[in-house]
């Protein structure tokens, strides 16, 4: 496992040796041996497989999106190399109701479960997936997609348990604005069906 | 002549004869029947106090309230030791020394509701559990504790006490396979797997000292060691026969038929209630079983320390063997059932031989020494 | 393989009532005693804490991220909170990083001790189980003295710590330290030469480094391949104090199967990591320096952080943890917050080392990876 890269240690190597490959891609070095490398969505599994191909300890080690709202999206995938100590970040902004990227967990299988998740959680595709099943929520939450921050965890799913249903609510001018996590106005108060 | 008038009369004389025909015949019958069962009660009562010493054998001492008795001790001992060597203490709330412990959760198990699988055999399911129990619990009627303390001597008594204990692992079988579950079916097979690894070192183990003896009833070979243990001269027989016992009960380390953490409790699984309680005890029975053959074939049976009565001696022998399983129980990690096999038929086996062919050779070519250390 | 390949095969599900299923389901799908497909089910525990976290303040995430893992809670709080002391740019006194550093090898001391007596369990000895765990209280005992809570500690908090050490606290760590140093040679005995565990974990459940890291393994399962993967060395964070001592990597080399770890090795591993943990505290303990346990500003900055990212990671018991952190301007709650619980890998990689082992192998090696629930259903 003492293999190093094949092109060198540091961050901004690696980033130019993309950028040189994938003119779209923009590399952000961020602090330390941290590079963020921002890239279209239907570049990742090429850029997966270059980084695979060019630093073989890479440990795929977080996957994610991130809700920017108005069916914008941000996956981010986060790589570190223990030889080489780099922590490598690729940013994919992507948009869309149901947007889809291409699966990467051929090349990482540690990114299969994350993804899954992701599907789950964000209702974002990923295709070439061997299987999206749910993985953490219960059947009755399937394509709801709870991270979304469309999703509403107050009072909307009351109906379901068969719980006393509380007072009518005052109409919604009236109402107190609830304490939202986020300073932007909020779009969409209903949960996508 | 007679006139109509005539038959009235008789006929009205007749009422009277045939209700005391009636009821003498009654009375004929009652006194028939108070006989006949002070006739029974008679007769029962001289067998009973003609057989006496038999009955209060089979019943009272060495026999079924001494054997259960044994059983909740040997529960409440093993637990105790357990919880000692495990750094905890056992039992402790109810009784001295929790000794109550087991009667308490005997009630508490025996009043919970049996729920018995869909896919069960119902009446297999109500019936096996009980049957194991009898099964484990019949051999201890050849037991020796001591000359005269013994329920029943056969001359081939060891032979049937192997029968009854190869059965015990076929009604794991089939209670695995009649529970309806995949757990209790492996755990099934995992039992008769146990049972194929250790059956015939065990055998082989106890034929040494039947040859020593020259007998195969229980109660011979006790009685053959007056001069000397046979642990004295079949040493490695004896160990075969202890892990082959182990084996046999599926107790750590060859607990694989009811490994928890594997198969959550193997065979016994979907048993509960009554049925449940009723395959623990068999498991501690069997325990306290090998215990006794252990002491009876090796250990000198009930001949030890001649100024304590010979029952006491059998029963220290025999609660130290019980002390010995305790201790293995609760210091070795689960074997796999292949290797339960693998370490069976590769060193048991050939152990057990070894040792049977030195006694059959000592016998053969030097019967004289033979008979001097055996004495007589 | 398919089912209707193989006509015997049987599928079982391991879980979720297992005794030893603690909160998980695998579906197994075996063909004699050997096991050919294995589907590891998560999600019996979801609690939701990343979308809990999007409505809690910055001092109740790190509440969140400990219920997580009871057993390593000072290390599970702390990718939290140091994600949010990025943000927020608090700086954390010399003091409390010190501290932090000593109950967080405490913790994972502690938590090491929980899953021996777990994994000799899984093997059939129930006295390994119980010896660890009463070691185990003595670590508690300082927990509470510190804290005054056994397993909720909440003791990381932005900024710094929230309680200070004092005489009772380092009198009650030494006593668990000298206890554990005292037992730590029977322990070895007892499982790494008893013939029946080595005949039980050797060649069980093998892999090589690269198919670990693929995976996403990391932490002792990568380590006993004898890879030195420690974030606490390779990417040293300025707010612990693991540069203040002298360590090294523990791993294991072993000479059967270079480059690749089974079940032993982990267990081999993991003495290791309490050895090393041991030391480190050893060393800290007389150089705990004076002064604040928390950056004064820490009320004002904490409350409301500016827009920002930031990526909290530590060294956890289990492997590497880390949290993601997105927050907008003037915000009191983040708006996003991702967890990578370690065994969220360890449990995956199931599908991978499970098949074609045999069905009583498949807890060795569920328990030799040292899963925790909490962690991958989060």
């Amino acid at each position: 496992m003492s293999e190093h890269m094949k092109s060198s240690g540091s961050a901004s190597t690696l980033g130019r040796d993309i950028v040189n490959k994938f003119p779209e891609v923009q590399a952000n070095p961020l602090e330390g041996n941290r590079i963020e490398l921002v890239m279209p969505a239907d570049k990742i599994r090429a850029i997966v497989a270059l980084l695979d191909e060019s630093v073989s300890d890479f440990l795929p080690e977080s996957m994610f999106a991130v809700d920017l709202e108005n069916d914008q999206y941000e996956l981010i995938y986060i790589f570190w190399s223990h030889s080489n100590k780099l922590l490598c970040q690729l940013r994919v902004p992507i948009e869309g109701e149901a947007p889809e990227v291409e699966s990467v967990s051929d090349i990482y299988p540690g990114f299969e479960w994350h993804e899954r998740e992701t599907h789950e959680m964000f209702g974002i595709g990923f295709s070439g997936h061997p299987d999206l099943r749910l993985l953490l929520l219960p059947e009755e939450l399937e394509g709801k997609y709870p991270l979304r921050k469309s999703f509403q965890t107050d009072r909307s799913r009351l109906e379901e348990s068969g719980l006393p249903q509380p007072k009518p609510k005052p109409p919604a001018a009236e109402r107190p604005a609830r304490p939202t996590p986020s300073t932007t106005p909020k779009e969409g108060g209903e949960s996508p069906e | 002549m007679q006139t109509w008038i005539d038959g009235i009369v008789d006929w009205l004389f007749g009422i009277p004869t045939w209700l005391h025909d009636v009821i003498s015949w009654w009375v004929r019958a009652i006194f028939w029947w108070l006989s006949s069962i002070w006739a029974i009660f008679v007769y029962v009562w001289s067998v009973v106090v003609y057989n006496i010493g038999f009955l209060f054998k089979a019943v009272i001492f060495p026999g079924l309230i001494f054997i259960v008795m044994g059983i909740i001790f040997a529960v409440w001992s093993t637990r105790k030791l357990w919880g000692r060597i495990q750094a905890r203490r056992g039992p402790f709330h109810i009784g001295k020394y929790g000794g109550l412990q087991l009667f308490a959760d005997a009630i508490k198990l025996i009043s919970k509701e049996t729920i018995i699988p869909e896919k069960a055999r119902r009446w297999m399911y109500r019936f096996l559990p009980s049957f194991l129990l009898i099964i484990v619990l019949l051999p201890f009627a050849f037991i020796p504790w001591d000359s005269s303390w013994f329920i029943a001597d056969l001359s081939v008594s060891l032979v049937l006490v192997f029968a009854f204990l190869t059965a015990v692992p076929v009604i794991a079988l089939l209670s695995g396979w009649i529970s309806g579950s995949k757990y209790s079916l492996i755990g099934g097979f995992r039992a008769a797997n146990n049972q194929f690894a250790c059956e015939i070192p065990m055998i082989i183990s106890s034929v040494g000292p039947a040859l020593l003896a020259g007998s195969l009833s229980v109660m011979g070979i006790a009685q053959a060691q007056a001069g000397i243990w046979y642990v004295v001269l079949l040493p490695v027989n004896m160990v075969t026969f202890l892990v082959a016992a182990i084996a046999s009960v599926g107790t750590f380390p060859f607990d694989a038929p009811v490994a928890d953490s594997e198969i959550i409790f193997g065979w016994r699984t979907e048993f509960s209630g009554i049925y449940f309680t009723m395959t623990y005890f068999a498991e501690f029975a069997e325990q306290l079983l090998y215990s006794a053959l252990l002491v009876t074939l090796f250990f000198g049976g009930f001949w030890g320390l001649p100024f304590i009565p010979a029952v006491v001696n059998f029963i220290i022998k025999f609660l130290v063997v019980f002390f010995f399983f305790v201790i293995v129980t609760s210091s070795f990690y689960r074997l796999r059932q292949d290797q339960i096999v693998r370490y069976c038929w590769k060193y048991l086996l050939p152990l057990s031989v070894l040792n049977v062919v030195v006694a059959l050779l000592a016998i053969a070519y030097f019967p004289g020494l033979a008979l001097l250390v055996i004495g007589g | 393989m398919k089912t209707d390949i193989v006509d015997d095969a049987i599928e079982i599900w391991f879980g979720p009532q297992h005794v030893s299923a603690h909160g998980w389901a695998t579906k197994l799908t075996l063909v004699g005693d050997y096991i050919v497909e294995c589907d590891p089910n998560a999600g019996y525990f979801h609690r939701s804490a990343e979308k809990v976290m999007e409505f809690r303040n910055f001092r109740q995430g790190a509440l969140i991220m400990e219920r997580l893992c009871m057993l390593e809670a000072f290390l599970a709080e702390y990718p939290y909170v140091t994600a949010v002391e990025k943000i927020a740019g608090l700086e954390v006194p010399e003091r409390a990083k010190v501290m932090r550093t000593i109950m967080m090898e405490a913790s994972r001391i502690h938590s090491l001790q929980f899953w021996w007596g777990q994994f000799a369990a899984e093997l059939g000895l129930f006295t390994m189980l119980l010896w660890p765990w009463v070691d185990r209280e003595f670590f508690l005992d300082a927990f509470e003295e510190l804290s005054g809570s056994r397993h909720a500690v909440s003791y990381n908090t932005p900024g710094g710590v929230k309680y200070d050490f004092n005489e009772g606290v380092i009198a009650k760590l030494e006593r668990a330290m000298d206890r554990i140093e005292d037992r730590l040679p029977k322990f070895k005995d007892m499982l790494l030469r008893g013939p029946t565990f080595r005949v039980r974990t050797q060649g069980i459940g093998q892999f090589t480094a690269e198919q670990g890291l693929k995976w996403g393994l990391s932490g002792p399962n990568i380590k006993a391949c004898g890879v030195p993967m420690d974030l606490r060395k390779d990417d040293p964070d300025p707010s612990l104090a693991y540069d203040m001592c002298d360590w090294e990597v523990p791993t294991v080399h072993n000479e059967d199967h270079p480059g690749e770890s089974d079940a032993y090795d982990r267990m081999v591993q993991r003495f290791l990591e309490v050895e090393t943990s041991l030391g480190i505290i050893k060393q800290l303990l007389p150089q705990v320096p004076d002064g604040p346990i928390i950056d004064p500003k820490h009320r004002a900055k904490a409350n409301r952080l500016p827009e920002g990212e930031a990526y909290g990671r530590v060294e956890g018991t289990r492997g590497v943890t880390t949290l993601w952190l997105k927050t907008q301007d003037k915000a009191q709650t983040p708006w996003r917050a991702k967890i990578r619980g370690p065994c969220f890998s360890s449990y995956y990689s199931l599908k991978h080392l499970v098949p074609s082992s045999k069905f009583a192998d498949f807890i060795v090696i569920f328990g030799s990876l040292d899963p925790y629930p909490g962690w991958w259903d989060r």
